[in-house]
């Protein structure tokens, strides 16, 4: 498992050179996500959980649980054949299990809304959304409303798209 | 499936109440040796977890275990026992556990959200074997 899980991180890695120069270009921001959790693990999440930001943002995940191992994973048909939550036309990711401080980028720029997960967290409901631009944009695709494919726990944990636009973001440490 | 007979031994000793000797210096110190393995080189978790420590199991036990949970210094510190919720309440049980050892000097017991391996939310069962294991396995 571990050479398949660093195959991907190096994959990412190169991925993100590419996006990095891009990024240094546009000298658009970065936005950090840590995956973090009680000491014993009783409950587990992103901070921040909501976020909305502008296109073209890279997203930085950073373990900080030091007892447990997390994802970001996109809702997509690519990945694990789930129903797709994040925009059509976006590129989907998947981090691979990432150890206590380790870290995967994406950049995120097609407008809309993105819903993620932890792979081994996902029944615990950890989860969270991005919402890229403005739904004023042309190309702006809202949330799914598919509540088939994905837990009650998630479903549960999700900010509303209103209120992430309203706060800008949401459920930074402290707050749940 | 040597070591598995002195894990079966202890759980009958301790649910008897019997004296019955076994042999149970082979997992006293880690590495336990077949049919262990150690959790961090099956699953994508930290070597040393803190609060739980270095975690050898063996895999046809999962997910209940016993989970044989070793300090920095490679001494048995811990038994710990993972059982689903979900499970339980659909009527599992986990019957005739094994036991790393037959000294327990307190237990814990709390809730875990999941974790590769055992990914269900569950309870943690954490025997220590002597007075400073918890300490030990702290961080």
């Amino acid at each position: 498992m571990r050479p398949s899980r660093r195959m991907v991180l190096t994959l990412g890695g190169g991925a993100l050179a590419t996006l990095t120069m891009s990024v240094r270009v546009t000298a658009a921001p970065t936005e950090i996500i840590e995956m973090r959790g009680t000491a014993r693990g009783e409950r587990i999440w992103f901070a921040p959980r909501g976020l909305a930001v502008a296109s073209g943002t890279t997203f930085r995940f950073v373990n900080r649980d030091p007892g447990n191992s997390h994802t970001s994973t996109a809702y997509h048909p690519d990945i694990f054949d789930r129903k797709r939550r994040i925009p059509e036309g976006a590129q989907p990711w998947d981090s691979d299990f990432l150890l206590p401080g380790e870290s995967f980028e994406i950049v995120l720029t097609v407008p809309g809304v993105y819903d993620y997960y932890c792979q081994p967290h996902e029944m615990a409901g950890m989860a969270g959304r991005i919402i890229v631009g403005q739904p004023d944009n042309p190309e702006w695709e809202g949330p799914s409303d598919d509540a088939e494919d994905v837990m009650p726990e998630v479903l549960a944990a999700l900010p509303t798209v209103a209120d992430i636009l309203r706060l800008g973001r949401i459920g930074l440490e402290g707050d749940g | 499936m040597k070591k598995l007979l002195p894990l079966a031994a202890a759980m009958l000793v301790a649910t008897t109440g019997a004296t019955i000797a076994h042999d149970e210096k082979a997992l006293q110190q880690s590495p336990p040796g077949d049919p262990y393995v150690q959790v961090s080189d099956a699953l994508p978790l930290p070597e040393f977890i803190p609060g739980l420590g270095m975690l050898f199991v063996d895999p046809a036990t999962l997910p209940a275990g016993p989970f044989l949970a070793y300090d920095h210094d490679g001494r048995l510190s811990a038994t710990i026992y993972m059982t689903p919720l979900e499970d339980l309440q659909d009527g599992a049980t986990y019957d005739g556990l094994g036991i790393g050892s037959h000294s327990v000097a307190g237990v814990d017991i709390y809730y875990n959200a999941g974790h590769p391996g055992v990914e269900k939310p569950h309870a943690h069962v954490v025997l220590y074997h002597d007075d400073g294991a918890k300490g030990r396995l702290a961080e």
